[in-house]
């Protein structure tokens, strides 16, 4: 594992790069427009391939640059487009937050990312100059879940929706670029390409909701249309 | 030939009491670019100072010895804060030892206090409204102020600038940590805040948005010119410790030969080149805030710096 050897320099650039991802979820998670969601996700995706590139440098994996191409490529720049175009055809720029506030599911977002350290720390087994970066990591990696759950399940628009999925694989996606860098191509590829399909089928989904059901909430799809 | 320590001192004041205004002009030359108009020349301000400073001294009939005597104070306390930082050369020089970063915001703040003593003085209305909103920001900005410092002595252990230079220059992995980039976004909303840019401070100056113009409106003539030459140099101060103690801090003199002071001013030109085409871009993508959204970009610089210490701790 690369990890145990990792020196100071290296250890500063990869935290940073985590923790400003892990941001920009929460500003995902206290944003009231959609665009803002999507600017949010596409600089995460950015800051997640910049992150593979310098795994890539510092580790010596060659096939990870390609990732990071791939990356930037589909998660920060097709992916954003294809969710604008959704954005755009809805008639909704700003969502309504009736389960929870932003400001209260900031609150709810700390405590999930304090619950996700102290897993991590209990998971850890690494000895002292690897530990930080393996607890930074894997505690990023499991709020970054949480917090898409959490957007999953309290947003009722289908493109924070869909956001929230983003964010839960964003979150798996850098986790294994700092802890299993040596995850074969295929696997990476085929995870990019999934999303690309989520991301086309909701897009269609929306469209159809839009013309048959008038909204794409799901606080207004609880009755049945014959 | 190496310069005398006294004379490289006497070369940072002088730097900063005579570029302050090509930076202010370049930055409203910049603006006007981006908006496709043509702008004043970026020397603009050295020819405001110069009429401002033969005309004729007017003094309200209201004012104490407060107004005569704020503007000097603001001025000397703008040539005294050059004096504790690293401007040319990133060793400390004679006096630099004086104050440490706590002394200097000090001292900042000195200056902005005898502006709104001045304000409030002749009992204007609109120097009032400009006290009372100076205030306001004030009790705002100076917590965010407070941690960053403490921020970055907690990553330097020491409280001098010059020492947290050395330290950015010489580990990699410091500059790179997250406390280090979190101070730089937390030190980046204060400079938009202090520097009187948007999104807080609006760039025409309307009565009704008017927060620092407005606490200097009764003044005119050589005192005007001294109390925006002072706000010129403030800028120029906060540019410099956000490039030289927390951004970029390369590029700075170590011998102190002649050609060596030439080369890090033409440095911090190029530093607050990039720093300024920053600032333009904030001015031109962000609208105004209204009055009672004032706290979120603060909020912002305060969660930032907060974020900072705790990631220093933790790491």
């Amino acid at each position: 594992m690369f990890l145990a050897h990792v020196n100071p320099l290296q250890a500063s650039i990869f935290s940073s790069l985590a923790i400003v991802s892990l941001l920009l979820t929460f500003v995902m998670l206290g944003s009231h427009w959609l665009r803002n969601y999507v600017y949010a996700f596409a600089a995460q995706s950015w800051l997640i391939a910049a992150l593979s590139a310098s795994v890539a440098y510092f580790g010596g994996y060659k096939e990870l640059y390609a990732i990071a191409a791939l990356t930037a490529l589909f998660r920060g720049l097709v992916l954003p487009f294809l969710l604008m175009g959704i954005v755009a055809k809805l008639n909704v720029k700003r969502e309504i937050h009736a389960i929870l506030q932003p400001s209260s599911s900031l609150v709810l977002g700390a405590f999930v990312v304090m619950f996700a350290f102290v897993i991590s720390n209990h998971m850890n087994r690494q000895p002292p100059p690897a530990a930080h970066v393996v607890v930074l990591a894997l505690t990023i990696m499991l709020s970054m879940k949480f917090l898409g759950f959490l957007m999953l399940s309290v947003r009722d628009e289908a493109v924070s929706q869909i956001l929230g999925l983003l964010v839960l694989e964003n979150g798996i996606f850098l986790g294994s670029q700092i802890l299993v860098p040596g995850m074969p191509l295929l696997i990476e590829i085929v995870i990019l390409f999934d999303l690309l399909i989520v991301v086309a089928c909701f897009g269609m989904l929306v469209r159809f909701l839009v013309v048959h059901a008038g909204t794409t909430s799901s606080r207004a799809l609880n009755r049945l249309v014959g | 030939m190496i310069l005398s320590n006294v004379v490289l001192q006497i070369g940072q004041v002088l730097c900063v009491l005579l570029l302050a205004p090509l930076l202010q002009g370049f930055i409203l030359k910049a603006e006007e670019r981006v908006q496709r108009s043509r702008g004043p020349s970026i020397f603009q301000p050295y020819r405001d100072l110069w009429k401002l400073f033969h005309k004729q001294l007017v003094v309200p009939e209201s004012a104490s010895w407060i107004y005569l005597i704020a503007p000097i104070v603001a001025f000397t306390a703008m040539l005294i804060v050059p004096i504790l930082i690293p401007v040319l050369t990133d060793r400390p020089l004679p006096q630099s030892d004086m104050g440490d970063m706590l002394g200097g915001g000090m001292i900042l703040t000195l200056g902005s206090f005898a502006i709104i003593l001045a304000g409030l003085d002749s009992g204007n209305v609109y120097g009032g409204i400009g006290s009372s909103r100076a205030v306001m920001l004030a009790i705002l900005t100076e917590p965010t102020l407070i941690l960053v410092l403490v921020g970055i002595s907690l990553l330097a252990k020491a409280m001098l600038p010059f020492v947290v230079n050395h330290l950015l220059l010489s580990s990699a992995s410091t500059y790179w940590s997250p406390a280090h980039l979190f101070l730089i976004l937390a030190f980046f909303a204060l400079l938009l805040v202090e520097t009187d840019r948007l999104p807080i401070h609006s760039s025409t100056h309307l009565e009704i948005y008017m927060i620092d113009e407005a606490r200097i409106l009764e003044y005119s003539g050589p005192l005007l010119a001294l109390l925006k030459w002072a706000s010129m140099m403030k800028q120029f101060i906060l540019y410099t410790i956000f490039c030289n103690v927390f951004i970029l801090p390369w590029g700075m003199s170590q011998l102190g030969t002649p050609l060596g002071q030439l080369g890090s001013i033409g440095a911090l030109l190029l530093k607050f080149l990039l720093i300024a085409l920053a600032v333009v871009v904030v001015e031109t993508v962000q609208s105004r805030l209204r009055f009672y959204r004032y706290q979120e970009p603060l909020a912002a610089g305060f969660l930032f710096a907060v974020l900072a210490i705790v990631s220093s701790q933790l790491l």
